[in-house]
């Protein structure tokens, strides 16, 4: 992983989104771009603002991607022909706002097209000038992690030198309605892990890595993506399975793929939503991964702060790890107080710990039994 | 693109019928008015379907078909060494403009998610594996079955099916706005391949050839979108190639996978 750049509720660029995490920021608030009166809970991690670069963008879940993937381009340079850069992004909901102004009466032929889950991914193609793969994945929450899994995949065989991988979401009236009928929505803050905890947040932000092959990578790179890992619980469209199965198997073959054992594991960047259901059957697996060390290891959730940004989650948490492991510091689980008996492990509570992690793991979790992980190293 | 993949069974259905037998010469003059050719809700009974979406059905029924092809019993398929690979363009729009036009329940959210349809399919055959949902077009289903070489070759599997599905029907107008991008007839299909690792290199040179097997889905089927290389697979099998090289063109883009189209053994358990 050569850089990365953001766009998210607590920070427009790499720099403010890393102190905001440290600093234990709420980037949530009340909802002001689309109407949510009629909504038991109108509250969420918008950006209230777009960087001026995204301004004429359409949609505006591509605006988000080129807003993250300016901040990336203002980082690293992307030296590669353009037939040999490929655009690997998760998303959870693609250009669905876009669907929802297509059914409301904008007939025209290009908000059609703009309302395929992979526009947005094309878009940001086409402003990048990479003419390699691009390829959306939509593995709902779990897509980022998928998404930079494939991105590695990708360099390992040659199909590409340089990947810009990632994921994004955006809020729109759509997904708020949809986990506001689920009720899956807090009116508390979102406190993952924490015994109060009583449902998410939804954010949208969008995160974007250069992913190069380690010989290839100009510089000093952030750290080496050493494994990923997939599984379906094939269990049920919309909980996880309550033994936490197929997270479990996506860890190890996460681990697999990446020759680490789990005793060396240092850091675990939870998927840690803040409902009753995921925090307790992600405890528990990660209590049976982790074994005897697993009080030792420190675990954080950066869904506090930020919201669920849905398909930006996993390459937001893969970038926060890596930024910790560089500056021996890992950020809060913002909203954690209270412990639950049914969540014991060391969720970094209260500010900022000093620690210096070298390999982490980051899990994710989504709808449909999907499930990912990812094996970091740090630099 | 190559990959160490066998291609053991492609189950097709399509708005013509069941698998490729069932293909018109012509679609484009077989579908004579009909901008968009239907495939029926399939006929699954249980509890357990009731909210199913159409979509989320003919995923299931892509896969039976399969199994009926490649004559397996569905517990060939069961477990962790079996990933799922499903692509999609669009069939996900059915139910998101239902959502969007407030005429689907409180429950019909989770359906709204192209992951639905894979999870269906996952929870109906115990699919616990490896699993990557993609959106796109024809060169994004090229994507998956490299993806699911890679993982056979990789040992991460044993087995891999690659799924697609597309519908137009609930979403036919949208679909006709995008027409100077995407020719009728629209033809709705469900298709699923099984992969398992080839026992020998073979070539597709000289066999089944990209650009005419993409020109052949398109001429007798029609628009599948991420069905056509699928369905390409099927069409070099049916043909008796032993090896294809399968393409895919979608937003600009052309893909390429080279496959093993004539594996015809039992799948490893």
């Amino acid at each position: 992983m050569v850089g990365a750049g953001v766009a998210t509720p607590v920070g427009l660029d790499l720099d403010s989104f890393w102190s905001g995490l440290l600093a234990g920021s709420d980037g949530l608030s009340a909802i002001e771009r689309f109407p949510v009166g009629d909504l038991r809970v109108g509250r969420g991690g918008e950006i209230k603002k777009l960087p001026p670069v995204a301004a004429g963008v359409r949609s505006r879940a591509a605006a988000l991607l080129i807003a993250a993937a300016a901040d990336l381009k203002g980082r690293v340079s992307l030296e590669a022909a353009p037939e040999r850069i490929a655009v690997v992004v998760g998303t959870a909901l693609g250009g669905v706002e876009e669907l929802e102004h297509a059914v409301a009466g904008d007939a025209s032929p290009r908000r059609a097209l703009d309302a395929l889950y992979d526009a947005p991914a094309h878009a940001l193609a086409a402003w990048l000038d990479a003419r390699g793969p691009a390829i959306t994945v939509s593995s709902a929450c779990a897509s980022g992690a998928t998404a930079l899994g494939l991105g590695a995949d990708l360099l390992r065989e040659g199909q590409a030198d340089l990947v810009v991988a990632g994921g994004y979401d955006i809020l729109c009236r759509f997904v708020l309605r949809g986990f506001d009928a689920l009720r899956s929505l807090t009116r508390d803050r979102v406190r993952p892990f924490d015994r109060r905890r009583s449902g998410l947040l939804l954010g949208e932000a969008a995160g974007l890595t250069l992913l190069a092959r380690e010989r290839d990578a100009p510089g000093r790179s952030l750290g080496r993506l050493l494994g990923h890992g997939s599984a379906s619980d094939a269990s049920h469209i919309a909980a996880p399975d309550p033994q936490g199965g197929g997270l479990e198997r996506a860890i190890h073959a996460a681990l697999g793929a990446a020759g680490v054992d789990a005793g060396d594991l240092d850091f675990v960047s939870a998927h840690g939503t803040g409902t009753p259901l995921n925090d307790r059957i992600e405890t528990a697996v990660l209590r049976r991964v982790l074994g005897g060390r697993a009080s030792q290891v420190p675990v954080n959730s950066i869904k506090g702060a930020l919201g669920h940004t849905m398909g930006a989650a996993a390459a937001l948490e893969a970038i926060m790890c890596l930024l910790a492991a560089r500056d021996g510091l890992l950020p809060p689980t913002v909203g954690y107080e209270e412990p639950d008996p049914d969540c014991a492990l060391d969720y970094v509570p209260g500010a900022c710990r000093v620690a210096r992690p070298r390999l982490m793991l980051s899990t994710s979790l989504g709808f449909g039994g999907c499930n990912a992980a990812l094996v970091l190293e740090g630099m | 693109m190559r990959t160490g993949a066998c291609v053991q069974a492609v189950g097709v259905l399509t708005g013509w019928g069941e698998g490729v037998t069932a293909l018109p010469a012509d679609a484009r003059e077989a579908a004579t008015a009909h901008p968009v050719i239907r495939l029926t809700r399939p006929p699954l009974e249980g509890e357990r379907f009731r909210r199913a979406t159409r979509e989320c059905l003919l995923g299931v029924a892509a896969v039976q078909q399969m199994l009926r092809e490649a004559g397996l019993e569905r517990s060939a398929i069961a477990g962790p060494r079996t990933a799922l690979l499903f692509v999609t363009a669009g069939a996900y729009g059915a139910s998101n403009v239902e959502f969007i036009a407030g005429r689907a329940g409180t429950l019909h959210f989770p359906y709204t998610a192209p992951s639905a349809l894979s999870a269906e399919v996952a929870i109906e055959f115990g699919l616990t594996g490896a699993y990557v949902i993609l959106i796109g077009g024809p060169a994004t289903t090229v994507d998956a079955l490299w993806q699911a070489g890679r993982l056979l070759r990789d040992g991460r599997c044993d087995r891999a099916l690659v799924l697609a599905v597309e519908t137009f029907d609930e979403c036919e107008d949208l679909w006709r706005r995008a027409r100077w991008t995407i020719p009728a007839p629209l033809v709705e299909a469900a298709v699923c391949a099984l992969l398992v690792p080839a026992t020998g290199e073979a070539t597709a040179a000289g066999s089944g050839t990209d650009a005419g097997l993409e020109a052949a889905v398109q001429t007798r089927a029609g628009s599948t979108l991420a069905c056509g290389p699928l369905i390409a697979l099927a069409l070099a099998r049916q043909a008796g190639v032993e090896a294809a090289s399968v393409s895919g063109t979608w937003r600009g883009r052309r893909a390429t996978v080279d496959l093993t189209t004539s594996g015809r053994a039992a799948a490893r358990h």
